[in-house]
């Protein structure tokens, strides 16, 4: 299956087609071989009811966070307030190349922390790949495009719901919104001005110099105007607000009464719900909209992780990566295990390292406060860096790449990514060994 | 909006046309007719009298026995470096008499100069409206060819005068609509009705941007000269022939050159041909 994942382009197959298949294989062996625990399930309340073995494998929590974020972002967008804030910010830069490059490099940050990296590359590549052709600046995007798409990854990190590898790893190491924020932000600042510094440096983004020049630049930026995805001034504020308003629930579900028994996954849902509102006659447009081969895709793979546990290959895996880390935390261990995850990162998806690394902690009984859950965080989120095939982000920088008739093969993508792919798994290895350690 | 394509929609639409005025300076005229020289005189009058608000300083008469052929002519017109070229339909032809064209020297002149060319109804041929030669107050500018055309308007108010009503017209092709929302309508992927709706509202909404971009503009320049849009569907031809005839249009401001051909583009020649009554500007 990772091999699958890892030759998903070369084979056509859309990662919920690859998973789903090796579930069904997974169920059937492991009913054939009775390793699954069938029988009635016990509720809280002592009631027993018939659920199908597969049901309850799933981290219902970690979909429904996923789910509801993704339609709450999507209804959101419609308000026109993405949009209003990225173009604010060009017309912020007179149209000057590094005005450019630091604004749209900030924002591909806040939006990969507060939205997804997905989402956050869509919005911001896409608007650098108009505003870069309309200012005749079509020379610097496969600099700009690529750097933002390696800044997705980092911005990935900054928060629980930033990307899905720190949802999983959160909830399975019970890590608070507020205090994974906290640990992870002051390694995305620097890691940040970094990515950006080196690649002003290596694509030659300079600053315009030009009196004529910067005329010109200025007066072609003015003809955007922020307000033209405003369909009405009302929902854009309630957009606003209700964004503010998720921002802080989410990152307070862990201490507010009600919300911090119905979990994260809950208040995502709700959030969506009362946007959903707003298109109360034609919300079936965004269910369409919803990524379902992301949702089969991970539900599936929740179920080939836990026929794994049920037949003991988790522990095995386990053991395996206890002899090369060590059995208790120490600085090679944790420093290794940072480096493996971004090195399996980099060739297929993060998601099922992270679920399956999650599981085996946990099942050791790694501590919450323990540096190795952040050896696989900033692993798992930075390997994606190293190849165009390591996160769906730096995938749909290559998209706009290509679409704009700029040639970028794997190799051509590696060897322009290794320098910044390097740097940062090396800030992240002396953050975590010097400040997490 | 979750695709990459809705956001660069989006994106490209907040890409507004702007209008920047250019300046427009006509200074020097030249007036070309066949006529004998105390009738190209009098017709000389008549046009110096039409075209007076510009404040033309060089006046210049070309006769009939000053050219023979069109090579004469343009050798003429190079010598003189003029900024506007004044001139009759069917000069030096017979045809005026046919509504079908507007002679060989026009057609070529139209083509080979970069000068504006002011296109004016024959003297004798008598179909000109009471209102062509009275003033230059109501000026219709089309803009179909190229809706963020600054030079064609910057010309349009120029003409248009502090006082004029300038009306900026963009009338999409229906006929042209139809065909494509046919085609459309066979496409299993593309929900017809609503593309329908998008369609049209997003054809008129990049010419009515402009438009609103070259009254905020114009009204600051000339805050007497009043500015209005005609933004439509229907057909094209009809519909300009129509405004010209209900708003009493006494000049027509188009473009004649097309970069991609050596004829006069598309709608300009038919509304060159037909509008025969009247002024027509040709940049």
């Amino acid at each position: 299956m990772v091999l699958s994942l890892a030759l998903e382009e070369k084979i056509h197959a859309q990662k919920s087609i690859i998973v789903s298949f090796f579930a069904i294989i997974c169920l059937v062996l492991a009913t054939a071989l009775g390793l699954l625990p069938f029988g009635e399930v016990t509720l809280p309340n002592g009631h027993h009811v018939s659920i199908p073995v597969y049901i309850p494998a799933v981290d219902w929590g970690v979909i429904a966070i996923i789910l509801g974020s993704s339609i709450f972002v999507d209804v959101t967008s419609r308000s026109g307030l993405f949009t209003w804030v990225a173009i604010k910010l060009t017309k912020a830069s007179g149209g000057d190349s590094l005005k450019l490059l630091w604004y749209y490099g900030f924002l591909t940050i806040i939006f990969s922390a507060v939205l997804n990296n997905v989402t956050a590359m869509i919005i911001i590549g896409s608007l650098t790949s108009v505003s870069l052709n309309k200012l005749g600046k079509a020379d610097k995007l496969l600099g700009f495009l690529l750097i933002e798409g390696l800044l997705t990854n980092i911005g990935g990190l900054m928060t629980l719901i930033s990307s899905v590898p720190n949802i999983i790893i959160g909830s399975a190491a019970n890590i608070s919104f507020v205090q994974f924020f906290i640990t992870a932000s002051p390694f995305v600042f620097v890691a940040s001005i970094m990515t950006i510094i080196l690649g002003a440096k290596i694509f030659a983004i300079k600053a315009l110099t030009d009196e004529s020049e910067i005329a010109e630049s200025a007066v072609l930026i003015e003809t955007f105007d922020e307000n033209d995805g405003i369909e009405s001034q009302g929902f854009f504020w309630f957009g606003a607000g209700m964004l503010l308003l998720f921002i802080i629930t989410i990152a307070t579900t862990s201490i507010l009464p009600v919300a911090r028994e119905l979990g994260m996954g809950f208040v995502a849902l709700s959030f969506a719900v009362i946007m959903l509102m707003r298109y109360k006659s034609e919300v079936d447009q965004f269910y369409r909209s919803v990524d379902w081969d992301l949702i089969t895709f991970f539900i599936t793979l929740f179920v080939v992780i836990n026929v794994m546990e049920h037949a003991m290959v988790l522990e095995l895996i386990g053991e395996g990566i206890s002899l090369v880390i060590g059995s208790e935390e120490s600085l090679f261990g944790t420093g290794a295990l940072l480096v493996l995850s971004a090195a399996f990162s980099s060739v297929t998806d993060n998601i099922p390292l992270a679920a399956m690394l999650a599981k085996i902690l946990a099942a050791a009984g790694t501590a919450s406060d323990s540096s190795l859950w952040w050896a696989v965080v900033f692993g798992a989120n930075l390997g994606g860096n190293l190849t165009p095939i390591g996160s769906a982000s730096t995938l749909v920088a290559v998209t706009i790449i290509h679409k704009n008739n700029i040639n970028m093969s794997f190799i051509r993508f590696v060897k322009l990514a290794i320098p910044f792919a390097f740097a940062q798994i090396l800030l992240a290895l002396i953050y975590v060994l010097v400040f997490l350690y | 909006m979750t695709t990459l394509d809705q956001f660069e929609s989006v994106f490209r639409s907040a890409i507004k046309p702007v209008y920047r005025h250019q300046t427009v300076s006509i200074r020097r005229a030249v007036i070309i007719t066949d006529l004998g020289q105390e009738s190209a005189q009098e017709f000389a009058v008549l046009v110096q009298q039409l075209l007076s608000p510009l404040q033309i300083t060089s006046w210049e008469l070309i006769t009939g026995d000053q050219f023979s052929d069109t090579l004469e002519l343009l050798e003429l017109l190079d010598e003189k470096d003029m900024d506007l070229i004044c001139c009759y339909r069917n000069v030096h032809s017979p045809a005026w008499q046919h509504p079908h064209s507007l002679g060989s020297h026009l057609d070529v002149l139209i083509q080979k100069t970069s000068t504006p060319v002011l296109v004016l109804p024959h003297p004798r041929a008598g179909y000109a409206y009471d209102h062509a030669f009275d003033d230059m107050r109501q000026v219709l500018a089309v803009t179909n060819h190229m809706t963020n055309d600054n030079l064609l308007v910057s010309y349009a108010a120029e003409f248009t005068g502090s006082v004029g009503h300038l009306h900026l017209a963009h009338i999409e092709d229906d006929i042209v609509f139809s065909r494509y929302m046919e085609a459309i309508s066979k496409i299993t992927t593309i929900d017809t009705q609503s593309a329908e709706t998008a369609l049209r509202y997003q054809l008129l909404k990049y010419p009515r941007e402009y438009m609103d971009s070259c009254k905020a503009v114009l009204s600051m320049r000339n805050p007497g000269m009043s500015i209005e849009a005609i933004i439509t569907y229907g057909h094209r031809l009809r519909e300009y022939l129509v405004y010209v005839d209900d708003l009493k249009i006494n000049l027509l401001v188009m473009r004649g050159k097309d970069e991609d051909q050596l004829a006069m583009h598309g709608l300009s020649y038919p509304l060159a041909i037909e509008l025969r009554q009247i002024p027509i500007l040709i940049i």
